[in-house]
């Protein structure tokens, strides 16, 4: 696991680089003293205003949130990823990213929308007319139909480019393209 | 495990993105602070709390921004996570008390965003799926928040320089997963410690071998296939549902949770009669009680029609970000509060009829009582005021959310201090 300890995202000592200035320091050392005070806050605001019996519920939405995202959106959009990528191993990397770029657009949406029209039959929509009054499942569908057909047309333009630029290259020979 | 790694490494996670998408995340987070912030005082002043009465629109446009950066949040925030998912697998996982605290700030921050966003999104249709009061947790979770922000950017300050501007080579150390480890160095020996020979077997084994046959994304191309993702997405979530407070998007506000238009008198409805038990038995024999110190005068309706009537086009925009443009007539409240005998710096509580309510009794500062625009307002769009919008009278006031707009107005009197 040796790879993993050194995750992109840690500041890599760098020699070229001079130590931090007393300006950097100084910013983050506000920033840091003034995001935890802030939080402290905000804390002390939560234990004031809502009351005591309510705050696990608070707690279970902030950690289901977490549990959501990292145990099921994050594995389905990694899966997603390499089953695209595992079928479309012929496919030039442009189309792949017009379908990649497509499914996750219309998934946002839908995660977005589905509430939406659960909604509509739950909370206090169904007791107001005027709160939620379009057909949202349609307008989803609508959606999709949009995406997909925009999709397949890109993919389609783009694919033919990149066989042309093939059909090119196999023209040149096997030597202009390492 | 190694490559599973790799299959998570792409060539949009990458510090220089996570700086892009950070910048824009943490203005969307700032404006939804700030806006907020203006919305919570309205509703709740401090002492001596005044407020800008220009121009009519600002509350629309406070509020309508407030929901739209929160819709684009979606979006940003899961290029956000998506950008940085790799570092939730750092090993060791803890290297000290310090990195604990830091990691345990992040997820706070992760799980806060998340939540404020997602009951933020089913606030806008009235629907409360939890077990706590939505106002308080909405406004205390935005301090965690805006707070955690700021500890972050703190923390990942020498990155965020680092990668503020875009440049050919940011130095070694920066690239993504893929680049940073050369694959046939490690992957022998890595698998040989792992599992004491170069591949596990069975379903671990076959899994391991698909997703490391898997062929890597190329670079340019992710990149900037990544980049116009996040941005048509915030475009589409935003296009399709700020139609319902920004009229030129009217026309494709498809998944907006109101729409211009609907309701009665072409005007949304916050709260209807029924959900305010506000009944035909309840306005019978309505007056309209007007009170300063001793004296107090009360108003029937045909009363308050042959006073001078002031026609107003004002907005009536909602805490949950829908607003509608309308136009209403009635009697000014200054002549009115000049009836009896208030002075310039007068405050008034607004009672309405509806038995019970958070807003059943509200406040209104002297800015907006004097406001030759505020109105007591009887008709709306040309016709006697619906019960739905708060027949027989309301308030309409410019640049106030619509749930200090009271309905079924049946008592204003003055603030002694």
């Amino acid at each position: 696991m040796n790879q993993v300890s050194t995750p992109s995202f840690a500041p890599a000592p760098e020699p070229e680089q001079a130590a931090p200035g007393p300006a950097m320091r100084v910013a983050r050392a506000s920033l840091i003293l003034v995001g935890a005070a802030a939080l402290v806050w905000g804390v002390w605001v939560m234990f004031d205003t809502v009351r005591i019996a309510r705050l696990p519920g608070v707690a279970l939405w902030v950690g289901a949130a977490i549990v959501v995202h990292d145990a099921v959106i994050a594995p389905v959009l990694f899966f997603a990823g390499v089953l695209l990528r595992r079928a479309g191993r012929r496919l030039a990397g442009t189309v792949i990213a017009v379908l990649q770029g497509a499914i996750v657009l219309g998934s946002i949406m839908t995660l977005i929308v589905v509430p939406a029209i659960v909604a509509q039959t739950q909370g206090r929509a169904p007791q107001n007319p005027t709160v939620l009054p379009l057909d949202y499942g349609t307008n989803l569908a609508v959606f999709w139909v949009v995406i997909a057909v925009l999709a397949t047309a890109a993919s389609a333009v783009l694919y033919a480019r990149s066989r042309r630029a093939e059909g090119r290259r196999s023209a040149v020979g096997p030597s202009a393209e390492p | 495990m190694y490559e599973a790694q790799r299959s998570l490494a792409s060539p949009a996670r990458n510090p220089r993105m996570a700086t892009v998408i950070g910048r824009l995340l943490g203005a969307a987070f700032l404006i939804c602070f700030g806006t907020g912030l203006y919305s919570h005082f309205l509703q709740q002043p401090l002492p001596g709390m005044r407020f800008a009465t220009r121009p009519e629109f600002l509350y629309q446009f406070t509020e309508g921004t407030h929901i739209i950066a929160g819709m684009a949040c979606f979006p940003l925030l899961l290029a956000k996570l998506y950008i940085v998912f790799p570092d939730l697998f750092a090993y060791p996982p803890v290297r000290s008390f310090v990195h604990l605290l830091e990691r345990a700030s992040i997820a706070l921050f992760v799980g806060a965003s998340l939540a404020q966003i997602t009951i933020g999104l089913l606030n806008t249709y009235q629907w409360y799926p939890w077990p706590f009061p939505f106002r308080q947790v909405h406004f205390a979770l935005a301090w965690v928040l805006i707070g955690s922000l700021a500890l972050h950017i703190g923390i990942k300050l020498p990155i965020i320089a680092r990668f503020w501007r875009k440049r050919a080579d940011y130095g070694p150390g920066t690239d993504h997963l893929t680049d940073a480890v050369p694959v046939e160095r490690v992957a022998g020996t890595e698998a040989d410690r792992l599992w004491g020979s170069s591949r596990p077997t069975g379903l671990t084994g076959r899994l391991i071998a698909y997703l490391d046959a898997t062929p890597p994304a190329a670079e340019k191309v992710s990149r900037r296939g990544f980049l116009a993702t996040v941005g048509v997405a915030v475009a589409a979530v935003v296009g399709l549902t700020a139609g319902q407070t920004f009229a030129p998007l009217d026309a494709v506000n498809v998944f907006g949770p109101r729409k211009k238009g609907v309701g009665q008198q072409g005007v949304p409805v916050n709260r209807t009669a029924k959900q305010a038990n506000v009944t035909e038995a309840v306005i019978a024999g309505w007056m309209l009680t007007v009170a300063h110190g001793g004296v107090e005068r009360s108003f029937t309706r045909a009363e308050l029609e042959r006073m001078p009537q002031t026609e107003v086009t004002l907005p009536i925009a909602c805490v949950e970000g829908w607003s509608q443009m309308a136009a209403w007539r009635g009697v000014r409240l200054r002549d009115l509060a000049d009836l009896v005998g208030a002075g310039e710096d007068t405050s008034f509580r607004l009672v309405s009829l509806e038995p019970r309510g958070s807003f059943r009794q509200t406040q209104m500062g002297p800015e907006y009582v004097r406001d030759p625009l505020t109105l007591v307002a009887l008709e709306l769009n040309g016709e006697t005021l619906d019960l739905e919008h708060g027949y027989p009278a309301r308030m309409i006031a410019p640049g106030r959310p619509g749930v200090l707009q009271t309905k079924w107005l049946s008592r204003i009197e003055a603030i002694t201090a």
